[in-house]
Formats: structure tokens, C-alpha cells, sequence
């Protein structure tokens, strides 16, 4: 029963720091303090927005979480519960409206951006307490301009004129690709495909050499501590030389040669001739021949 | 509609059955098609090659090239959205069949050999060469670095992970990936024995190896929990491979999950093989299988097969030139670095066999074969790293 209990503590706690780490993943990406000439809500109005981006690479539920441009009231926007759009897709993004019309819908909000002033916007978790994501627009930021992170979700924040290079993006991406950036720059500068071959091949040895390493030392230690135990169950000391190690231990073959000797000396047989043969001993048993150890045979304890 | 007589009523449905029929719908390619799903079920049948893949795949080309109107909405097809195959599909398409044949694999295999002879693991290192010799090859003829990866992991002679890869890099071509993967591999004892002879002497290939050390239950219980953490460290992006041939291969060793080991190498595999064979035969439509992309693909994938079995024969050469006398390694089992298990390591213990029919080779040759699976799991994340 006591196990349980663990075994259940254990997979709430994974599962909370799951969760936990899932809200982390929430960024603050874009913001636009006045929206002279941008998007319109679904009222057709423009007003301020901000933009949150899903920075993980899976689907992220966001009710509940709040919203504030004011550090001492951190629960100022609850994102409410109970709208399936509040839940982002991996690596997309969702706007809320700074209109202060939170009777408009889940996506707007009951505070407004200043322009003029610097907008210190946080985002906290359910508990109010834990800040998941804080950003200060600066004062000097000209309308129609936004405040947006430089690639989604990553650090560094540059303001955005709506010019080519430049654009405003509501959501959508930061930086718009249409190609894979990887594969152009392999196609450019490894054209003949060495340097991927070199790399490539350079990473592979490497992980099999290191478990290769790995094994070799788990062999020597394994074997070292066999030793110890056949030490042991022969009743022997770490430093003592097993029998068959001992200088004064005769070999088989010593055994042999006094056999011989002593057949010669005491042989009264002098009829017949006599061929001994000698023989090794040993052991025919290996796991390597042996029918039980097969390739699908499942071990047993 | 009142002027429409029975008989012209009759014949309206008629014809509307006969626009959706086979025989309508028939163009050439689909012929070709079906005649390449019966050579692989005759290969499989008749010559007993690869059976357990070649039958599912060579009947799944079949239900694949069975001409129908594709405008009529049937929802049958592969490609179409909600039809049973397409579903059936998924596990090819979003890549989780081949992690799931790869926790069998792992459930099935006994890593011994590679523990015991841990420098064996170098072999399986240096055949994946092979797959970057194709990669080279595939972005010479003018593939993008994605495509050539994609097709280039044939030389890895590992079908999961090639559907794996394929599927990330490039869907588009995962059928003729596959097929090729899959082909290649069913033809590993025409392949391999001429390549091999070519590259060995005749006293080399006499080389007796020395029978491994009997290899403890605890080393085989660390082998999968050190492999995963060490190799996955190495390369992330291999995780969903590597993490579920070392998991299932814990599952074989630790000896209190023999239920699920038994079923993971058993059941599991046998339903994930079926429905990854058959749909990814049935994924090769004519329309999109009979492009020259196709020939290029099984050039080079044939052509990446030859390096990765070269590159490990020749490199047991090398490595032979370092090592002591009393351990040099039987270069035959160089080809076994190519993850074909256990064909390849079956075809070494064969030719060694040959030239001394006292001269066993197949446990020797496990253990680069299993390194080779591990080698082309890490390749094949490598690859994903640098081109997904």
C-alpha cells in the first residue's frame, strides 16, 4: 500500500513538473503599443496587441495563466477558462487585444497599453506568483512600429518598422522561411558533401568508440571483481596467489614428465612397446557452442 | 428524368460502375507495378528471400497498384485522407512503426558478442560509411543535402530506419527508400560474398578468431542503460530509435520481464512488420513510384550497399594491421557492419564455412551486426540533426 502511495506521489509530481515545464515554454513575442494602420480585431477595430508565441513542440493550454502590465497586480488578466482556442499548437502563436474590453471575448484584455510610456508587460502562471515571461516596450516606440523578439521565442528584441526586412507579423512569424536554412547551407558551402561525410562519420566513431571504451572497462572491472570472488570462495586473501598461479604449483606438463620417469624407471614389462600418449585436458563447454545460448533464447532467472 | 426508360437507366449505372472499375482505370504503369509486387512474392516465396518483409510488402504493392477512379471520392486509397489505409499509414508516415520494430529487435537480440569483444563495435562504426559514400554520391547527380540523406541511410541496410529518416526528410520519396531499403537487404546473399571475396585473401579469410568470453548477466543488464544514455547523449536526435532498442533490449536482459521481452520480440514485432510492410508496399502507387527519381534511388542505394560492406571488410584489414597476432579479426565478418540482422552475419559464418568448415564465424559476426544497428540508428541522427 506504502508503495502505491509513492509510486502515485511520484507520477503526480512528474506529471506537475511536466505541466510546469510546458508553461515555460510561453513567450511574450510581438507587441504593438499604437495600431494606427494594422490589424483589426473581430469588431474591426485596431488596438494594441500582444502577441504570445508556444515555444515548445507541443500543443500548450493557456486559461488560466495572467496577463498584466502591472507587476504589483499580476492577476489582472486571467486568460479564462473553458475556450478551445486558448490552447496553442506547437510553435504558434495567439493575439490579445490591450483594447481594456474584456467582455469582447477570451482575447481581449481588461488593461491598455500607454503609449508615450515605457509598457512593462509579464506573463504569470496559474498561481499567479511564478513569472513566466516579462518585457519593457520601450517609451520611444513610433506607431505603427512593434517591439517583437528577433526569431520567435528566442532571446533579443528589435523594434519593427512594417518596411521589407522589417515586417510586422501579427500572429505569425518573426522571421518568415520558406526554405529549410540547414539544407541551404549544406548545399552551399558542403556542395560535395565531405564535410558532412567527415562530421558525420567523426560523430558516429565516436559514440560506438565510447561505448566501445565503456565495455572495455566494464569488462576489467567485472573481471576484477570475479577474480575476488573466486578469491574468496577458495578462502583465500586479496594478495595471495592462487594455487595454480604458485611458483611451487606443478604444471600438467611437469606431472607428465614424472609419470614418464617413473613408468621408465619401474617398468618390469620388457616384451612390449608402449606408446603414451598425452593429452590436454579441457574443458569442450562454451556458451559460444552450446545449443541452450542461441540468439533468441530469452535469459532466466 | 421522366424520359429516362429502365433500360437507359439500367445502362447509366452500369456505366458508372464500369468508370469505377479496375480494368477502366488501368494505365500501363499500374501493370508494371503489379508485375513488381509479384516478383517480390515470388523472390520471397520461391527463393526464400526475406520472406517476413517481401510478402507483406510485394501484397501491399499489389493493393496499392489496383487502378480505381481517384476522383470519385471512394476514400480507398493510401493518400486519402480518413481511408483505412491511410490510417493504417500513419505509422509510416509520422515515423512511430519503425521505433516500435526496433524495441523487437532489441527485445530479440543478444548483445553478448559485443560485449565480450567491445572493439567490434569499431566495425559497425566504419560501414556506415557506406551511407555517406552514397550521400556524396546522391548530391554529385544533383539531390538536395535533405533527399540525399533520406536516400543515402540505405546503406544501413536497416529498413525501420530508413522509413525514419525518409519520413522526416523526405516523405516524398519514403516509398522508393523503403522498397530499395527492403530489396537490398532481401538480396544481402547475392550482394555481400562477391564483395567479400574480392576484398579478402585466401589466408585471411582462414583467420580463426578466438571463441569470446562467456559474458555475465550483470554486463548484459548495464550493456542497454550505458548504450542508450552514452549514444543518446552523443546524438540526441536518434532518441526515438536507440531509446527503444536499448529499452527493449533491457527488457530481454534484466530477466523480470520476460512476458513483455516476449512479446515486444513476438507479438509487437509480427503486427508492426505486417502493417509496416504491407502499407509501405502499398504506398508505391504507380503515379508516384515509376519516376526516374525512383532509378536513381535504387542505383544509389545499391551503390551504398556495396561501400558500407566494402568499408567494413577493408576495415578489419586495417585494424588487423594493429592488432596482435593472436587477435586478429576474420575480415569476413566485416561485412556484418551493415545492420541486416542476421543475414549479414549469417552469410560471414557461411563463407567461413567455405574455406574451413571448422571455422565458425557467426557469434563473432553478431557483434558487429548489432553495432552495425546501433551505427545506423546514430547515423540516421545525425543526419536528422544536421538536415531536419
Amino acid at each position: 500500500m506504502k508503495k502505491h502511495l509513492v509510486l502515485t506521489l511520484v507520477a503526480l509530481l512528474a506529471a506537475s513538473v511536466s505541466f510546469a515545464q510546458g508553461r515555460r515554454g510561453l513567450r511574450i513575442n510581438e507587441i504593438m503599443v499604437q495600431n494606427d494602420s494594422n490589424v483589426v480585431d473581430d469588431y474591426g477595430q485596431r488596438g494594441a496587441w500582444v502577441e504570445l508565441f508556444n515555444s515548445t513542440f507541443g500543443p500548450l493550454e493557456i486559461s488560466s495563466v495572467y496577463i498584466t502590465d502591472d507587476p504589483a497586480q499580476p492577476k489582472k488578466y486571467p486568460v479564462p477558462l473553458g475556450d478551445v482556442n486558448t490552447e496553442i499548437p506547437a510553435r504558434q502563436h495567439v493575439l490579445f487585444w490591450a483594447d481594456g474590453k474584456p467582455s469582447r471575448g477570451t482575447f481581449h484584455m481588461s488593461f491598455t497599453l500607454r503609449p508615450g510610456q515605457d509598457n512593462w508587460i509579464g506573463v504569470y502562471d496559474a498561481d499567479g506568483k511564478t513569472l513566466i515571461d516579462e518585457v519593457t516596450v520601450p517609451a520611444n516606440l513610433p506607431a505603427g512600429h512593434t517591439y517583437a523578439r528577433k526569431a520567435d521565442g528566442e532571446e533579443g528584441w528589435e523594434v519593427r518598422t512594417g518596411l521589407t526586412g522589417s515586417h510586422i507579423t501579427p500572429s505569425s512569424n518573426n522571421i518568415i522561411r520558406d526554405t529549410n536554412v540547414k539544407v541551404d547551407m549544406f548545399k552551399e558551402k558542403d556542395e560535395q558533401g565531405f564535410g558532412m561525410t567527415i562530421m558525420a562519420m567523426c560523430i558516429v566513431f565516436t559514440a560506438l568508440l565510447l561505448l566501445s571504451v565503456c565495455f572495455y572497462l566494464i569488462n576489467r572491472i567485472g573481471a576484477h571483481i570475479s577474480k575476488i570472488n573466486k578469491m574468496h570462495s577458495h578462502g583465500l586473501a586479496i594478495h595471495e596467489t592462487p594455487r595454480e598461479e604458485r611458483p611451487d604449483h606443478d604444471s600438467s606438463e611437469e606431472i607428465a614428465a614424472i609419470v614418464m620417469a617413473l613408468h621408465e624407471h619401474l617398468n618390469s614389462h620388457d616384451q612390449e612397446q608402449t606408446v603414451l600418449t598425452i593429452n590436454k585436458v579441457k574443458r569442450a563447454y562454451s556458451p559460444w557452442s552450446s545449443k541452450i545460448y542461441n540468439l533468441r533464447e530469452l535469459p532466466r532467472r | 428524368m421522366a424520359e429516362l426508360s429502365f433500360s437507359d437507366f439500367l445502362m447509366q449505372n452500369l456505366t458508372q460502375f464500369w468508370h469505377l472499375t479496375g480494368f477502366y482505370n488501368a494505365t500501363w504503369q499500374h501493370f508494371v507495378m503489379l508485375a513488381v509486387g509479384l516478383f517480390f512474392i515470388w523472390l520471397a516465396i520461391k527463393k526464400d528471400f526475406e520472406p517476413m518483409l517481401l510478402v507483406p510488402i510485394g501484397f501491399g504493392i499489389l493493393i496499392g497498384n489496383v487502378p480505381f477512379n481517384t476522383e470519385a471520392g471512394l476514400e480507398i486509397g493510401i493518400y486519402e485522407e480518413g481511408s483505412v489505409l491511410n490510417i493504417l499509414y500513419n505509422g509510416v508516415s509520422a515515423g512511430w512503426y519503425p521505433p516500435l520494430i526496433f524495441l523487437g529487435i532489441g527485445a530479440m537480440t543478444d548483445f553478448s558478442a559485443l560485449i565480450a569483444n567491445p572493439k567490434l563495435m569499431l566495425i559497425g562504426a566504419a560501414a556506415q560509411f557506406g551511407i555517406f559514400g552514397a550521400y556524396m554520391v546522391a548530391t554529385a547527380i544533383g539531390f538536395e543535402p535533405d533527399q540525399a540523406g533520406a536516400i543515402a541511410i540505405i546503406g544501413g541496410a536497416d529498413g525501420p530506419t530508413a522509413i525514419f529518416l525518409s519520413s522526416k526528410l523526405a516523405p516524398n520519396l519514403m516509398g522508393a527508400i523503403a522498397v530499395s531499403a527492403y530489396s537490398y537487404m532481401a538480396l544481402v546473399p547475392v550482394i555481400q560474398p562477391p564483395i567479400m571475396r574480392l576484398f579478402t585473401t585466401k589466408k585471411e579469410r582462414l583467420i580463426k578468431m578466438k571463441p569470446a568470453r562467456a559474458v555475465s548477466q550483470n554486463e548484459k543488464i548495464i550493456f542497454p542503460i550505458v548504450g542508450m544514455l552514452l549514444t543518446c547523449f552523443v546524438v540526441p536526435s536518434g532518441l526515438p530509435l536507440l531509446g527503444m532498442l536499448f529499452f527493449g533490449n533491457l527488457l530481454r536482459e534484466c530477466g523480470v520481464t520476460t512476458r513483455l521481452a516476449k512479446t515486444a520480440s513476438n507479438a509487437l514485432t509480427d503486427i508492426v512488420t505486417i502493417l509496416l510492410g504491407m502499407t509501405v508496399g502499398a504506398s508505391t502507387q504507380a503515379s508516384e513510384f515509376l519516376t526516374a527519381e525512383t532509378i536513381f534511388i535504387f542505383f544509389l542505394g545499391f551503390m551504398a550497399f556495396i561501400i558500407a560492406s566494402s568499408s567494413g571488410v577493408l576495415f578489419v584489414k586495417l585494424f588487423n594491421l594493429v592488432l596482435p597476432a593472436s587477435k586478429k579479426i576474420n575480415p569476413l565478418i566485416g561485412n556484418a557492419g551493415v545492420s541486416a540482422v542476421p543475414m549479414s552475419a549469417r552469410i560471414s559464418n557461411n563463407l567461413g564455412l567455405e574455406y574451413d568448415p571448422s571455422n565458425y564465424l557467426l557469434m563473432h559476426a553478431m557483434g558487429p551486426n548489432v553495432a552495425g544497428v546501433i551505427g545506423s540508428a546514430v547515423a540516421a541522427g545525425v543526419l536528422l540533426g544536421f538536415l531536419a
